[in-house]
């Protein structure tokens, strides 16, 4: 159940994003929680515990998506392969943003396309509404044109950012792909492109097989994997992202397997000024107030006032050099 | 085309704004105590657990989320088969089909539950009709005992159970004392607990137990409406849960017959609230076909939304 926080919990735990205030670190992440309401209708969950929202990619005309199944466990983890159901962008805009409390929490589109026009167009529409932020979607593996196609090539997600650059003068954040050889080069591009953050990472790319029947568990064969398996992951990357953005204060909303507090903490310490939730949701829809909760109580031990202190704090190990022996 | 995550409006306590905001905090998250745990043939069970909100809130057709175990942390949804609002505690009959479930057939009496619910859009009986023809398969039979429970005590109305099995039913049938007109001879194995409330059931399987019909819930459900006189049967809504193929069959034969007819649905899910749009089905919409969440969508829906015409 979500206790309420004191205001001097609430001073520890306050952020800024791009300009943003969030109130707490964590961010709901895209594809988990919907259009910013579907959460809300546990007892006890509240927007108020986080940061802000990821509203669910949108695409400039309404897409159905992929074949069932779209999610499978797997081990610490899980693949879905949603396929960005989503019922397009003017909808979102003219139907579901009005209805969003945003006196509640931040609420950041989440925009895809098929071409660098798409991206364009998307991003201009929810420039033109009362959205906080628009974090570009070049990673979702699970659709066959753009997303990670562009996510994978420097050259590509460079472009897109630039035209979203063009849409927008909200703040912009590119959520960046694990699939791919060099993400920092990525990312160095994507700064130059007028990127003002990132989201590190979007899924990794899995399958699952039914033995049984020989074919994929998964509709679209292929899926996206989140969850704790990969956590590792997901930090390393963060960390490497992190050695980019710090001359430019460019900040990093961390993500893939956060569970817990000290998990949210890891990330921050990497490098990471906001910490993304989803897949844990699907375990603990009450998990939000309980990360808080350890967040806040690590801060206490440690005599740090605020978390800004604590973000990209790493000391690296230096490594001996290795003996034969 | 259309395609949409936008909840579905539910009669449900509204809170603040309106529209989207009307179905804020309907789901409970209870930490319920196993109160039995009993274990049936074939790798069956029933628990019993102690969850007072939901058992409050249970409709029949709705569900809950639950935590098998720490090994696997995503949930299992299973149905409530029934649910006692003075007593707060709910039914589940499951099955072990894989990891989940086979954690969750290890969890001990007096040990506690992560439960979500109840979700879903409930069953939604047609009061001008008075003969609710109830069709479950396997553990599609929890909803159909527990739409029985909440019917038997209304006035007027007069259901039949049809519950097919191809493993031992998961309690021990007897023969029953109500007679239904139209069917085969020597088909009277009957669910106790449903006999107790006075309504008539009876059983198929192709596994030649005793006392029930040998062949598919349909066909059995056929002989019955066969032999109903016209206005009789004009009074029947069919209601069903179970494996999909015998959804479809039970889909065809209501269009046959042309009768109203609501179907359980089953699909994977992470979130169960809505969040996802991993648990979904296509249906025919008047626009066009739709991906509707199986979660808050349904998982009941219209028969002939989820089964075209062949
Ligand atoms: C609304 C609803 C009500 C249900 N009610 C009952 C019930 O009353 N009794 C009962 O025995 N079963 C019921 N089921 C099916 C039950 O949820 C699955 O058998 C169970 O999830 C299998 O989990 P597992 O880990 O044992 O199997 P595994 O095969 O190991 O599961 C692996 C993954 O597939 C998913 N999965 C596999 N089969 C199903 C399925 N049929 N439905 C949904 N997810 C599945 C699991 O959730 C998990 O994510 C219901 C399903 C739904 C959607
Ligand atoms: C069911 C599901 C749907 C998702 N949909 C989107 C999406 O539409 N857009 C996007 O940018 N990321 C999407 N993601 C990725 C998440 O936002 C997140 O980056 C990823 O799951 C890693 O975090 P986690 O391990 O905490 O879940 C989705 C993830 C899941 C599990
Ligand atoms: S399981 Fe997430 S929307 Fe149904």
């Amino acid at each position: 159940m979500s206790v309420p926080m004191s205001s001097d919990d609430r001073q520890m735990l306050a952020t800024r994003f791009c300009g943003m205030h969030l109130d707490t670190p964590l961010v709901l992440l895209s594809g988990c929680v919907g259009f910013g309401e579907e959460y809300t209708r546990i007892n006890g969950f509240s927007n108020r515990d986080v940061g802000a929202v990821c509203l669910k990619g949108t695409t400039l005309a309404p897409r159905l998506g992929n074949p069932p199944h779209r999610v499978y466990e797997t081990p610490m983890g899980m693949l879905n392969a949603i396929g960005l159901q989503n019922p397009g962008a003017r909808h979102v805009v003219d139907s579901i943003l009005p209805e969003l409390d945003f006196t509640e929490t931040r609420f950041i589109a989440n925009v895809s396309g098929s071409t660098v026009e798409e991206y364009f167009e998307v991003t201009r529409i929810f420039d033109d509404s009362p959205i906080d932020a628009i974090e570009i979607n070049i990673s979702c593996p699970n659709v066959k044109e753009g997303g990670v196609a562009f996510g994978n090539n420097p050259d590509m997600s460079a472009r897109v950012v630039e035209a979203c650059r063009r849409a927008t003068a909200k703040p912009l954040i590119t959520k960046l792909s694990p699939n791919q050889t060099d993400i920092a080069e990525n990312a160095r591009r994507c700064i130059e492109a007028g990127t003002d953050g990132f989201a590190v990472i979007n899924t990794l790319m899995g399958m699952a097989v039914d033995i049984e029947q020989r074919t994929p568990v998964i509709g679209n064969n292929q899926g996206g994997l989140s969850g704790p398996a990969i956590k590792p992951i997901a930090l390393l990357k963060v960390h490497q992202v992190y050695q980019v953005c710090k001359a430019h204060g460019i900040p990093i909303i961390g993500q893939g397997g956060i569970v817990t507090a000290e998990d949210a903490l890891e990330f921050i310490i990497a490098g990471a000024s906001a910490v993304g939730i989803g897949t844990a949701l699907f375990y603990d829809p009450l998990v939000c107030p309980k990360i808080n909760a350890g967040i806040v109580d690590y801060l206490q031990r440690h005599g740090i006032s605020e978390i800004s202190q604590l973000v990209g704090s790493l000391r690296l190990n230096t490594p001996a050099p290795p003996r034969c022996d | 085309m259309t395609s949409d995550l936008i909840p579905s409006p539910q009669p449900s306590p509204a809170r603040g704004r309106g529209g989207l905001h009307a179905q804020r905090n309907t789901l409970f998250v209870e930490q319920a105590e196993i109160i039995s745990h009993q274990p049936h043939a074939a790798g069956q069970y029933t628990l019993r657990l102690l969850a007072p909100q939901i058992a409050a809130r249970a409709q029949p057709g709705s569900f809950v989320h639950l935590s098998c175990g720490a090994e696997r942390p995503m949930r299992r949804p299973l149905s409530i088969m029934r649910a006692d609002p003075d007593h707060g505690w709910i039914d589940i009959l499951y099955k072990v089909m894989g990891s989940g479930t086979a954690l969750l057939a290890q969890r001990q009496h007096g040990e506690h539950l992560d439960l979500i619910g109840p979700i879903g859009r409930p069953f939604s009986p047609d009061p001008q009709r008075s003969r609710p023809l109830l069709i479950g398969g396997g553990v599609g039979i929890p909803p159909m005992v527990f739409l029985a429970d909440r019917m038997h005590l209304q006035p007027g109305i007069t259901p039949l159970a049809i519950l097919g099995s191809e493993v031992p039913f998961p309690f021990a049938a007897q023969p029953s004392r109500i007679i239904i007109p139209g069917l085969p001879a020597g088909v009277i194995a009957a669910m106790p607990l449903l006999e107790d409330w006075g309504i008539p059931s009876r059983l198929t399987s192709r596994q030649g137990y005793a006392g029930c019909f040998d062949g598919y819930v349909t066909d059995l459900a056929r002989a019955w409406l066969d032999g109903l006189p016209a206005e009789a049967r004009d009074e029947v809504e069919v209601f069903a849960c179970g494996p999909h193929a015998m959804l479809e069959a039970v889909a065809a034969l209501a269009r046959e017959f042309s009768l109203p007819c609501q179907v359980s649905l089953e699909e994977f899910m992470a979130c169960a609230v809505g969040g996802c749009a991993g648990c979904v089905v296509e249906i025919t919409t008047p626009d066009g076909p739709a991906m509707k969440r199986v979660c808050v969508d349904g998982p009941v829906f219209d028969a002939r939304q989820v089964f075209s015409t062949p």
